[in-house]
């Protein structure tokens, strides 16, 4: 199949803006699709909501559009239920570690065979620019107009906690990369928890001066680098695949 | 074979019966018992002790959709954390049966005294407009049975139905012929997930493709779920009419109340609708015509003499029994004071 087949075509134009991050995640989900050859029957995309949750409708498998932060709780229900389906995960920052964040915390411990696309854009896109638990230290956003007083959450080390786990941190400039831990993330048969370092422009971005996506997507090359064979944790600047146990 | 079983033990054993593959909760008093009753089954079935109740009921949504049927059960501080996967399954019309066993609340309340409080939660807690089916049994024989027609409204209506219990019914024991009771299982309406293709989603859609700005579409759609709900509905009338020729007035009771007003038969008729949801209005109101006061005794302060009121467009007395503790002797002097 070609990862265009797994695309919905009769649904676009997306609700995402000009500039988005998103649609380079989903594009390079489709992408691994294709190359895993999931056959469509088996495939099941779980969203909760947010701009980052409208990408279930979007994928011609079946598809469920839950509620805020209930993605991973609908998706471990699916799973268990019928173990035969492909069950993949895609949702934002605010949704999947924010209001769902104790679902993460258990189904990751559970070690569920789940795949998680975590589009990280460290704020709350589709209500206008709040801040996320991923949103960094000082930035303004229209909840802490003087600046995050908070340290970003870790996903990394909560992905990491069990014995069995795997964390991958991609990027959506450095796409093969991307495509390549998502890859890792389908095949591995646990919990696989994908962070994408994305961007949000109009609702984040444009307030922090940047005027274009293509601005942002630089700044996020500038911020990461690959790095190919992490010995263990990433360093917070760092792109790659840590997993251990199956 | 009669056996000595309890109201808990024989919602477990109807889920089972109706064929229930899927089960997923959170331990809370008076419920627990269904799920550790459960937790024996875990391999037959697919059972899950989640991390709160939001999770429990959006795993019991997943499973359904995987094809199985499924439940998850509670009590009223869960009950209220259920709604939001509640409104989620009638939205996208996922089958599903949501056991809440009552216990005296607001909040952790009485634990775990028996109530009759979510008696309105149970139709009205979740946002938005929406015609659940619930039911609530009143017997330890009639929790099994109710159980297995509570799946099977669940099938026919697409929707979560609501059972409710009480914390006197569910620690019942009261012996029962299981074998004896001669329920149909209905089959499984929803195509499972896995032929590609389906979008489910909490969105106002048609056909899986979001309409959220139509008011026109959504009117029709609403007339179409409201219209869906009550004709399904109309194939469980479940109520017990005990018709007083001499009495003056009618008392309505449920669940646990109905039981414990049962020895006052001799001076009023007696009506335990089993059915809360939708309204028994044709039963209801005929009941009602034959007598010149109708009296609610409920575990609660007025919820169902209130819908009484708006069906029956008449005064209705109601007797709450408050706070945990009900006693025949105390229901009929507050019947003669009225
Ligand atoms: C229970 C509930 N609370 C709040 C909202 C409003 N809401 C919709 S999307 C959203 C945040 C989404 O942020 P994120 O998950 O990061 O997605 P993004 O839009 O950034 O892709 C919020 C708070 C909601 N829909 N439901
Ligand atoms: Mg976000």
């Amino acid at each position: 199949m070609n990862y265009k087949d797994y695309v919905k075509w009769e649904r676009m134009p997306s609700t995402w803006c000009p500039g988005c991050a998103i649609g380079t995640i989903f594009k390079s989900l489709a992408y691994t699709l294709e190359k895993l050859s999931v056959p469509r029957e088996e495939l099941v995309v779980v969203s909760g909501i947010g701009c980052s949750g409208r990408a279930a409708g979007y994928f011609d498998g079946d598809s469920v559009h839950t509620t805020h932060g209930r993605a991973v709780a609908v998706a471990e229900g699916i799973k268990r239920g019928n173990p035969a389906l492909k069950v993949i995960v895609f949702s934002g920052d605010g949704d999947l570690v924010g209001i769902g964040g104790n679902h993460f915390l258990h189904t990751s411990r559970r070690d569920v065979d789940l795949t998680v696309v975590c589009v990280n854009n460290g704020i709350y896109g589709m209500t206008g620019g709040q801040m996320a638990p991923t949103t960094p230290p000082g930035e303004k956003t229209l909840t802490s107009p003087r600046g995050t007083a908070f340290a970003p959450i870790n996903i990394q080390a909560i992905a990491t906690a069990g014995p069995r786990h795997f964390y991958a941190r991609a990027s959506v400039y450095q796409v093969n990369h991307l495509q390549q831990a998502l890859r890792e993330a389908i095949e591995w048969p646990g919990f696989a928890f994908v962070d994408v370092m994305a961007f949000c422009l109009e609702n984040f971005g444009r307030r922090l001066a940047f005027k274009s996506g293509h601005e942002m997507l630089f700044k996020v090359k500038a911020d990461f680098k690959i790095n190919p064979a992490p010995a263990g944790r990433l360093a917070d600047n760092e792109l790659g695949v840590v997993k251990h146990g199956h | 074979m009669m056996r000595l079983i309890m109201g808990n033990e024989a919602v477990a054993l109807g889920a089972l019966r109706a064929g229930m593959s899927f089960f997923a909760a959170y331990p809370i008093t008076p419920a627990s018992e269904i799920m550790h009753l459960l937790a024996e089954k875990e391999g037959e079935i697919v059972f899950l002790h989640a991390e709160d109740e939001i999770a429990a009921i959006h795993h019991a949504i997943g499973g359904s959709l995987a094809g199985r049927k499924a439940m998850t059960s509670t009590s009223g501080p869960g009950m209220s954390l259920k709604q939001e996967g509640i409104g989620l399954a009638h939205m996208m019309e996922v089958p599903l049966v949501v056991v809440d066993v009552m216990r005296v609340g607001p909040s952790t309340g009485m634990p775990t005294l028996p109530s009759q409080g979510d008696v309105l939660q149970s139709v009205h807690g979740s946002h938005g407009d929406y015609h659940p089916i619930v039911f609530y049994p009143s017997s330890v024989e009639e929790c099994y049975r109710v159980t297995i027609e509570a799946f099977n409204a669940a099938e026919e209506s697409r929707s979560p139905v609501v059972l409710l219990s009480d914390g006197f019914l569910s620690h019942l024991a009261e012996t029962v012929d299981l074998e004896a009771v001669k329920v149909e299982v209905k089959p499984r309406t929803l195509p499972p997930l896995g032929r590609g293709r389906r979008h489910f989603t909490g969105l106002l859609a048609e056909d899986g493709v979001p309409r959220t700005k139509d008011t026109a579409y959504y009117r029709e759609w609403y007339a179409r779920v409201k219209a869906k709900m009550s004709a399904v509905a109309s194939s469980y009338r479940f109520f017990e009419y005990l018709p007083n020729p001499g009495a003056e007035a009618l008392l309505i009771a449920y669940g646990i109340a109905f039981r414990v007003v049962l020895p006052l038969r001799r001076e009023y008729s007696l009506f335990k609708p089993v059915r809360m949801f939708p309204l028994l209005e044709d039963e209801i109101r005929a009941a009602a015509e034959a007598h010149d006061k109708v009296v609610v005794v409920e575990m609660n302060d007025g919820q169902y003499a209130g819908e009484m009121r708006k069906l029956l467009q008449r005064d209705v007395l109601s007797v709450p029994i408050l706070g945990g503790d009900i006693r025949l002797q105390e229901i009929r002097e507050r019947l003669h004071e009225l």
